[in-house]
């Protein structure tokens, strides 16, 4: 089964994040990405950029809005996550508790859905499609780059 | 055009990840009025579209945050916690992530999904590994690694 391990922090954590030497954090991140692709966990991971230079669409009009900055409180972001493809809840929590996070800061890990989740849909065609979708999108993904 | 290099920096392809966020939960009402046939053809729809036009990177819904768990990192080991993170408008069910030629064009995308009342989309830029100092080793070791899955 797929986790994703999503990234939370406190608004005094980021602010922490700024005078903090980032060199060793590209370091202790660098280490626990690798430890993660050794094990042959390791699906995808990304960070993402400021929340201020984002934007958010709102769906509650008939058509919908785009606003600048970023959603909600700052608190109720996240910068970044992982996925990894694990046997066990019991061994997601283990990876996640190596990540080298510190105080102030958080991982919520939520399990990813699969077709299991959609039995009672098995018939409908675009889940019947969705291993072809997901074989595209790779080979999209690895011919974009060559 | 006077502002020429805020136009260069929003035409430059990059990635953005589009966060589905529900502002609050669905009464049983609004609940049984919803057929879930018909939330996985729009939702299927849209993603056909997505790959269409090759802007598709990668996409996942999760489950719900009841089965997840949370470490908290204010001490060593961390402590961990069954259940949701903070309050539910925290939360998210699922993003996906496109590769578009300019900002516009993830907005663009971000407008046509099949998305109602009560649901927002965040919408994130996910920075290159180009953006990072190249000297360190473990960015290198990254390009690497995202190369050799196709993720770069």
């Amino acid at each position: 089964m797929k986790y994703m391990l999503i990234m939370r922090q406190t608004d005094e954590a980021v602010e922490a994040m700024k005078t903090a030497d980032f060199e060793s954090i590209i370091n202790a991140m660098g280490q626990f990405n690798e430890s993660l692709v050794k094990a042959g966990v390791l699906l995808d991971g990304d960070g993402l950029s400021d929340a201020s230079e984002g934007f958010v669409v709102d769906f509650s009009g008939p058509t919908p809005t785009v606003t600048d900055g970023p959603y909600g409180e700052t608190h109720e972001l996240f910068n970044g996550f992982w996925t990894i493809q694990v046997s066990s809840k019991e061994e997601a929590a283990e990876w996640a508790k190596r990540a080298p996070l510190s105080p102030g800061q958080k991982l919520e890990v939520r399990r990813i859905t699969d077709m299991s989740d959609f039995e009672d849909f098995a018939d409908n065609e675009y889940l019947r499609s969705e291993d072809e979708w997901r074989e595209m999108s790779a080979e999209h993904r690895k011919g974009e780059q060559a | 055009m006077s502002d020429t290099t805020s136009t260069t920096v929003a035409a430059t392809p990059s990635k953005w990840m589009l966060i589905m966020r529900e502002e609050r939960e669905l009464t049983p009402e609004e609940l049984a009025g919803f057929s879930f046939d018909e939330i996985l053809e729009q939702m299927g729809a849209y993603n056909e579209k997505l790959i269409a036009a090759g802007v598709l990177v990668t996409a996942e819904g999760l489950a719900p945050a009841a089965e997840g768990l949370v470490l908290d990192f204010a001490q060593t080991p961390p402590i961990v916690t069954d259940g949701p993170y903070g309050e539910t408008k925290e939360l998210f069910n699922g993003f996906w992530i496109l590769k578009t030629a300019s900002r516009e064009e993830a907005v663009e995308w971000a407008s046509q999904a099949p998305l109602g009342p009560g649901v927002k989309l965040e919408l994130r830029r996910v920075p290159s590994i180009a953006e990072f100092d190249i000297d360190n080793e473990h960015i290198q070791r990254e390009r690497a690694w995202r190369e050799s899955t196709g993720q770069l």
